[in-house]
């Protein structure tokens, strides 16, 4: 494959830059609309707080949504990093830490994407962002930025598995999904991932 | 791509570009036929010309190829020569100004001089000839009296219009194309704005090319009118006066969807026989929420076989009302009767009714038809209600499902989109979306029909149409609320109407949910670098990651509470603030205390979980840990703007401008789209999806609002980059009228950041309290 070629697969044209902006601050509404009623959720879980972790999910779709809709080299890293700065601006109760999870976050989901060369795009690829993002966000919750950190051993492990399966299914299968449904909209069409629609359910697909 | 040119020439000897089309062709990706083959064109320097033809044409590529914006890869094609001064338009050699219909997506940031002066940085023209350049061109678009620092979410749409036209005079262009300029705006705004770019191509010497289908503004102050002719070239080139003279080409014109000038189309006037009264409204108030803006009382009684227009100036909360009628909003005060006859077994309340009854009683069609498409074809669309309403006393299904497939087969047919019954709803054209949305409703016959600006926009064939379906509706017994500014529908409907005046007692509407660019007063914290600022909250608060104590993170609460005044927080801004920060606190400290590490003394037990001595101090920390990392954002969320805060990321720490300027802009909408996630919510009940339903129904529906947020986002995402790409964002690099400047007050902030999270940190190893939570 030639350079040039390459640079105008991986290279950030403004429609990608500014989707990727708009996909981040649409993230950030949801968030907003989510934790309206995510006060509601978590009482459900006040018998055992730790569940909460299962809807962590939710906090990491824009990275592999963005990735997906986007398909450059930075685009998970960036959605989840700007959705996580909208939520800082929001008023977020966990202040600029929430900064540095969107970083971890989302470079969780990149480096998946990252492993695939930028190339992949399939289900599976997704779901394996996703899980890789549930886990990088329960790993430093649970060791690094600590906020569990009154949990006992067994319960910071039950926190990692659960912020990766929440991840696969909420930030990977959503996603993959709400891409399919956008791009049979027509509104991928000035993005690399206009076809997504077309492309097979399959796992492991090209 | 070279950079575009700018010579700073004066007003003196400035002047337009010559434009010459020589069998110029263009072939979109993925699409059949070219959208333009062989055009011939010359259009001399500062000539205005009006380009029309009907949809399909090609005006808006020609404009965008005129723009440089279409990019030739391997699937689009570009045929013969398109040249403005004899240079490629594809090498955009020359500033080209263009404005696109929709006033949101127009606007790129968040104060007026800094919209003005965006395309000119980009430019790279000097920030104190951008600056002299700023007051001419909001002078010359009739914007001179704003402040520099205004709002832009603040503006009018017709306002925001000729902002953007601001901008674009600010770049100095020889050229300036506006397509449909006034589509989206009310009808007052059009007269000032059509002023206003006429002024502009006056003071420029521009040449002017401006794509309508509305003609009447414009046809008698244009020097020409070029019609252009689906897939083809140019149909005719004449002088504008033959658009009110030649009677021929105003009927081929006007069949072709136009409007031309004087032009109405004539529908039989509907025959009136009211009926039994439906729907009663008693002084009834409405407003979007609790606490915005209410509208006058209204009394209104609503008829079977009649229609009343709900007509008033603009914020007087026309559609708030028509919401309100439709039983989508609860009624802020007064009484809204649904009688007997409508409620058929139901309580009067047609707020309290679910999804699924209001439906077959009372539709609602909203402005926006793409915010009441719930499925992914034309016919799942069109059976959707159908297949969900419930008939009397609301339990019992209206229809069985052959009744529907047949109820969708005349619909089809009457809508005339039979051969689009499979095609994906979005993928319409604006006519035929307009359609299906009034067909999706009527679908379920309701009993009222309230539509919202249903002619808005749409070309005359739609509005032909338009009108002949509400006048057979209403024949049919159908009582008919439409929101308009348009006489000659309410004419046609026969209509009866209520005038909306705004409310003098209150301040005009403010935009709900969460800004990010309020204001942020005069105080001492306000003048502080941002980045001197972010650093000083880092600073402050990371080291508590470290610890969990109770005494690092007094300290740090008690400091940031000492340092409000410097921000101008009072108390109660404060509390309106922090609140969700203390409840976030408390239910942290709860689960800690239920599931941390168990030591001395047991208060409580639940099954395997018990509440210890340890396990509330692990708690108490915790709460105060999460209070303490978040209440400093306060003083910087307060005190920051963040285009300040971009501009010194992209000048002082070098961070791309082109993703710190892409992110402001996204981050522009989120008002706009907090408004039209909670509009969505209310369009889709009026298709019967949602509220009161089982849980799953629910996040179903909650889920399908979502992505209906993302589709929107992204036609706005499409809309804003060409307008940022025109305006030469992302060529270069770039000048800044607003420089970030780091003075001795920004160290002193972030040094005392710096020693802040020290003291909290030494305060917790001298009370013995720092415990390393990695140890």
């Amino acid at each position: 494959m030639n350079q040039a070629a390459a640079k105008q697969r991986n290279g950030w044209r403004v429609v990608d830059i500014v989707t990727a902006s708009v996909i981040a601050v649409a993230s950030g509404v949801i968030f907003w609309a989510w934790s309206a009623g995510y006060g509601l959720f978590s009482l459900a879980f006040a018998a055992f707080p730790p569940a909460a972790a299962l809807l962590t999910g939710v906090w990491l779709f824009p990275a592999v949504l963005g990735a997906l809709i986007i398909r450059k080299p930075g685009a998970a890293l960036y959605c989840e990093l700007l959705a996580a700065v909208i939520e800082a601006l929001l008023g977020s109760h966990y202040g600029l830490t929430v900064l540095i999870s969107g970083l971890v976050q989302g470079l969780g989901a990149e480096l998946v994407f990252a492993a695939f060369r930028y190339r992949k795009w399939n289900l599976g690829v997704a779901l394996l962002a996703g899980l890789f993002s549930g886990l990088f966000a329960g790993v430093s919750e649970a060791y690094i930025l600590a906020y569990y950190v009154e949990y006992t051993p067994a319960l910071k492990l039950f926190h990692v598995v659960a912020t990766g399966v929440s991840g696969l299914v909420v930030a990977g299968l959503l996603s993959w999904l709400a891409t399919r449904g956008l791009a049979k909209t027509g509104a991928l069409s000035a993005l690399a991932s206009r076809r997504a629609h077309l492309e097979t359910g399959k796992l492991a697909a090209k | 791509m070279s950079s575009v040119a700018n010579t700073g020439a004066t007003a003196d000897t400035r002047r337009g570009t010559e434009i010459i089309a020589r069998s110029f062709g263009w072939h979109h990706a993925e699409r059949e036929k070219p959208a333009i083959a062989s055009l011939d064109l010359e259009i001399p320097a500062g000539q205005k010309v009006l380009l029309v033809g009907p949809s399909g044409a090609g005006k808006s590529t020609l404009l965008h190829a005129l723009a440089g914006l279409l990019e030739a890869d391997d699937s689009e094609q570009s045929t013969g020569q398109l040249l403005i001064d004899g240079s490629d338009a594809f090498a955009r050699e020359h500033p080209v100004g263009l404005m696109q219909q929709d006033p949101e997506t127009q606007v790129v940031q968040s104060q007026v001089a800094d919209d003005v002066a965006f395309g000119a940085e980009n430019l790279a023209v000097d920030p104190s000839i951008i600056r002299q350049r700023i007051p001419e061109a909001l002078d010359a678009v009739g914007l001179g009296m704003l402040p520099l620092d205004h709002r832009t979410q603040e503006l009018s749409g017709g306002q925001k219009q000729r902002l953007a036209l601001a901008g674009i005079l600010a770049m100095q262009p020889g050229l300036m194309l506006l397509d449909e300029p006034t589509a989206n705006i009310d009808p007052e705004g059009i007269g000032p704005l059509r002023d206003a770019v006429l002024n502009a191509a006056q003071v420029s010497g521009a040449t002017l090319l401006v794509v309508e289908h509305r003609l009447d503004a414009w046809a008698g102050h244009m020097d020409r009118v070029i019609v252009l002719e689906p897939g083809g070239g140019v149909a005719h080139d004449l002088d504008p006066q033959r658009l009110i003279d030649d009677e021929e080409l105003r009927a081929e014109l006007s069949a072709a969807g136009l409007w031309v000038p004087n032009y109405l189309p004539q529908v039989p006037t509907a025959a009136i026989e009211p009926g039994e009264l439906l729907l009663e409204a008693d002084q009834l108030v409405s407003a979007r929420t609790g606490d915005s803006p209410r509208t006058q009382a209204v009394d209104l009684s609503v008829r079977a076989g009649t229609a009343t227009v709900i007509r008033g100036e603009n914020g007087a909360g026309k559609s708030t009302l028509a919401l309100t009628l439709g039983g989508l909003l609860q009624p802020a005060a007064g009484q809204l009767q649904a009688v007997e006859a409508l409620a058929n077994g139901l309580d009067a309340s047609s707020f309290s009714w679910k999804a699924g009854a209001l439906i077959g009683r009372i539709g609602s069609v909203f402005q926006e038809p793409e915010h009441q498409f719930v499925t992914q074809s034309v016919r799942e669309e069109l059976a959707f209600a159908p297949l969900r309403a419930k008939a009397s006393g609301g339990h019992e299904l209206k229809y069985d499902p052959a009744e529907v497939d047949a109820l969708v087969d005349s619909l089809l047919a009457r809508l005339g989109l039979e051969h689009l019954a499979e095609a994906n709803p979005f993928t319409l054209s604006g006519g035929e979306k307009r359609r299906l949305s009034v067909g999706t409703v009527l679908a379920a016959a309701p009993q009222v029909l309230i539509l919202d600006e249903p002619t808005f926009g749409q070309d005359a064939n739609t509005w032909r149409e338009l009108a002949g379906l509400l006048v057979e509706q209403l024949e049919k017994g159908t009582a008919i609320i439409a929101v308009t500014h348009d006489e000659h529908l309410a004419s046609t409907l026969s209509a009866g109407q209520i005038r909306l005046a705004a409310r003098a007692d209150q301040a005009p509407a403010i935009t709900r949910g969460p800004v990010l660019d309020a204001p942020v007063g005069r105080s001492w914290l306000a003048k502080i670098n941002p980045l001197a600022k972010l650093g000083a909250v880092a600073a402050a608060t990371l080291p508590l990651i470290t610890t969990l104590d109770w005494v690092s993170a007094v300290v740090i609460v008690g400091a940031t509470l000492l340092a409000f005044p410097l921000a101008g927080l009072s108390v109660e801004r404060f509390l309106k603030r922090a609140w969700p920060l203390l409840v976030a606190g408390v239910i942290g400290a709860w689960g800690i205390a239920l599931v941390g590490q168990d030591s001395g003394a047991v208060y409580a037990q639940f099954g395997i979980f018990s509440i210890t001595e340890g396990s509330v101090h692990g708690g108490i920390a915790t709460g105060l840990r999460a209070f303490a990392l978040a209440l400093p954002c306060i003083l910087l969320l307060a005190t920051t703007n963040p285009s300040d805060l971009g501009g010194a990321l992209s000048q002082q720490l070098r961070v791309p401008h082109r993703f710190v300027l892409g992110a402001l802009a996204g981050m522009r909408l989120l008002g706009l789209m907090v408004e039209e996630f909670s509009t969505l919510g209310l369009a889709r009940r009026a298709r019967g999806v949602g509220n009161f339903g089982t849980v799953a129904q629910r996040i179903g529906a909650k889920l399908g609002q979502c992505l209906a947020l993302l589709v929107q986002a992204l036609r706005r995402a499409g809309r804003l980059a060409v307008t940022m790409e025109a305006k030469g964002f992302g060529l270069g690099e770039r000048t800044w009228i607003r420089t970030a400047s780091f003075t001795g007050r920004d160290a002193a902030v972030l040094a005392a950041g710096i020693v802040l999270g020290a003291a909290a940190i030494g305060a917790a190893v001298l009370a013995g309290t720092y415990n390393l939570v990695w140890g």
